[in-house]
């Protein structure tokens, strides 16, 4: 799963550095806007089967690789 | 009546209704009459050349609309400048749109030689100071005068001014009021930036008819959470928005009709309309209006529609962009501007009363847009598009290599030529990522660095982004970037824009 989001990140941004700082903020660097999220979310639904409560969506707990990865992991679960 | 006019008299038949609200502070029309009548009062006052343009610079607060207002009132037509403008970008459209003043509702981060600055001190002063009768009569925009302008990317990284005159804005404004059953005193919603035309979808169609803005701020929906929390609580009626946008909102499961009970009509405008996304919206408001509707900043926002309901979801895969307003002609022409029959693509030329007269002190690109086609003013959209036989405009994509991303126009020539103004670039061209859908999603740059020290490509990337952030919009800068050594070129030595489109898109 893991190994999948990571995928997904890079696709979405072209950063390789995604893959190797986990904790890089998404956000702040500008790798994704809004927009991006909408990709995020529609990707993370399609390939990982999992649904975001966007009403849910508060953008500094998916800011970082690894806090997505911990969300998708606790969604998941 | 003119468009001031129609305006003005709410504030007498309904005075204390709320015209604008701004997460919860609500002015009134009232409000909106006293404030814009000070203002022009105090623009008259300041004895600027007569009609000259003059620059707003802000967000999307009240004091925005009310410039807008008091400029065209003192017989002037205004630019909208969003606050989140580079600075070079401020600087150019102020070189070439050669203002009488400048409003500046938030701080302008640049000084212009020169230029005559209202800053938010005296505005204040103004809308607080003794209320001054103001006849609008005397000085008022009027038929051919220009009521706004609104700058639009050009090819070669140089901003375009479209100038939109009363009479084009009234061609759009009667369209609004008999096309889409859309009645007085309803709350719209206001979404873009006024710096983007469509927000003139909102603006006037409301005003005119008693009705009220409702505004949406980038900084709510840049987070979810306070987006969809606030959402349900604006009881909107008429939607305008991107189809980004509402690609946005579909993504909550909660955005249907029981809890947005409110809402009649949705209208897109400013790129393509999935098929998806447009089945999507209909299932969840089954009784609401959903309107496609097409057309270039040239020509005021919008020349045709369509009601999307269930036949033409059946009928068009890809959904057609509709047909003309009433007082306008859309014509599809081979390249030696020859009419085609239906069933054949070609360039859509629009010739009717909502066609601008062409871009602010540019006579070389109004020359080469705005042409006179058998006698009468016409203006090259540069958009492929064909009629069926049912009578519906379908659009086919651009001529040139212009794209939308986000309902944002973009020349992808101008990304280039701002790529290439970079320190640590030696070269570089751009190309769309698109979806299934035909819809643009990303861009991406290619470039062939300069020599350098940084130790990933990531490290690079920031800082070539951070000297683009000086130098463009932030929607035109490229989200992606991928490193060559050098760029792939066409038998006649030309960048290949088109293999590396087919890179992207592969």
């Amino acid at each position: 799963m893991k190994e999948k989001i990571i995928e997904i990140l890079q696709d979405l941004t072209g950063s390789e550095e995604v893959a190797t700082n986990l904790d890089l903020n998404l956000f702040d660097t500008g790798l994704i806007d809004s927009m991006a999220t909408v990709q995020l979310l529609l990707e993370l639904q399609a390939q990982c089967g999992v649904d975001v409560p966007v009403s849910e969506f508060e953008r500094s707990e998916w800011e970082t690789p690894n806090k997505i990865i911990a969300k998708v992991e606790s969604l998941k679960a | 009546m003119n468009i001031i006019q129609q305006i003005d008299k709410w504030s007498e038949i309904i005075p204390g209704a709320t015209v604008y609200d701004y997460l919860g502070d609500r002015r009134t029309y009232s409000e909106l009459r006293k404030m814009s009548d000070s203002l022009a009062q105090k623009l008259i006052d300041l004895e600027l050349p007569k009609k000259a343009p003059i620059l707003v610079f802000g967000g999307q607060t009240f004091e925005m609309l009310v410039s807008f207002l008091a400029i065209v009132k003192a017989g002037h037509s205004y630019v909208p400048l969003d606050c989140e403008s580079p600075n070079e970008r401020i600087i150019q459209i102020a070189e070439i749109a050669k203002p009488a003043a400048c409003i500046a509702v938030e701080k302008l981060p640049v000084k212009i030689d020169g230029l005559t600055i209202l800053d938010g001190e005296e505005l204040a002063e103004v809308f607080a100071g003794e209320e001054r009768e103001f006849d609008a009569t005397e000085y008022q925009v009027s038929g051919d005068d220009i009521f706004y302008t609104i700058f639009t990317s050009g090819t070669t990284g140089v901003p375009k001014g479209v100038q939109i005159s009363a009479n084009n804005l009234q061609s759009f404004l009667n369209w609004m009021k008999s096309d889409f059953g859309i009645t007085a005193g309803k709350t719209f919603l206001a979404q873009p930036a006024y710096s983007f035309d469509l927000s003139v979808m909102s603006i006037y169609p409301a005003l005119t008819q008693g009705g009220k803005l409702t505004v949406l701020p980038k900084k709510v929906t840049a987070n979810f959470k306070d987006l969809f929390e606030l959402l349900p609580k604006l009881k909107l009626n008429i939607w305008v928005s991107t189809p980004s946008f509402m690609d946005i909102c579909l993504l909550d499961k909660h955005f249907n009709e029981d809890n947005y009970p409110t809402i009649t009509h949705f209208l897109f405008c400013g790129e393509e309309l999935t098929h998806e996304a447009a089945k999507k919206l209909n299932e969840r408001f089954p009784n609401a209006s959903i309107y496609n509707t097409y057309g270039p900043t040239e020509a005021t926002v919008a020349v045709s529609q369509v009601l999307i309901d269930e036949n033409i979801l059946a009928d068009y895969p890809r959904l057609p962009i509709g047909v003309a307003k009433e007082d306008t002609e859309l014509l599809i022409v081979d390249e030696d501007l020859h009419e085609v029959p239906n069933g054949t693509s070609g360039e859509l030329l629009i010739i009717g009363p909502s066609v601008s007269i062409g871009y602010l002190n540019n006579p070389e690109k109004t020359r080469q847009a705005f042409i006179n086609y058998k006698g009468r003013h016409a203006y090259r959209t540069g958009d492929l598009a064909e009629v069926d036989n049912q009578g519906q405009l379908l659009y086919h994509g651009r001529i040139d290599f212009q794209v939308k991303l986000h309902g944002f126009r973009i020349e992808l020539e101008e990304v280039d030529q701002h790529l290439n103004q970079v320190s640590l670039v030696k070269q570089a061209t751009c190309a769309t990522k698109y979806d299934a859908n035909h819809k643009a999603t990303q861009i991406v740059a290619y470039v062939v660095p300069e020599p350098n020290d940084y130790k990933s490509e990531f490290a690079l990337t920031k800082v070539i982004k951070k000297e683009l952030m000086t130098l463009m919009m932030p929607y035109m800068i490229p989200q992606k970037y991928v490193y060559v050594e050098s760029l792939p070129l066409t038998n006649n030595g030309k960048v290949d824009r088109k293999k590396i489109l087919n890179e992207v898109n592969s």
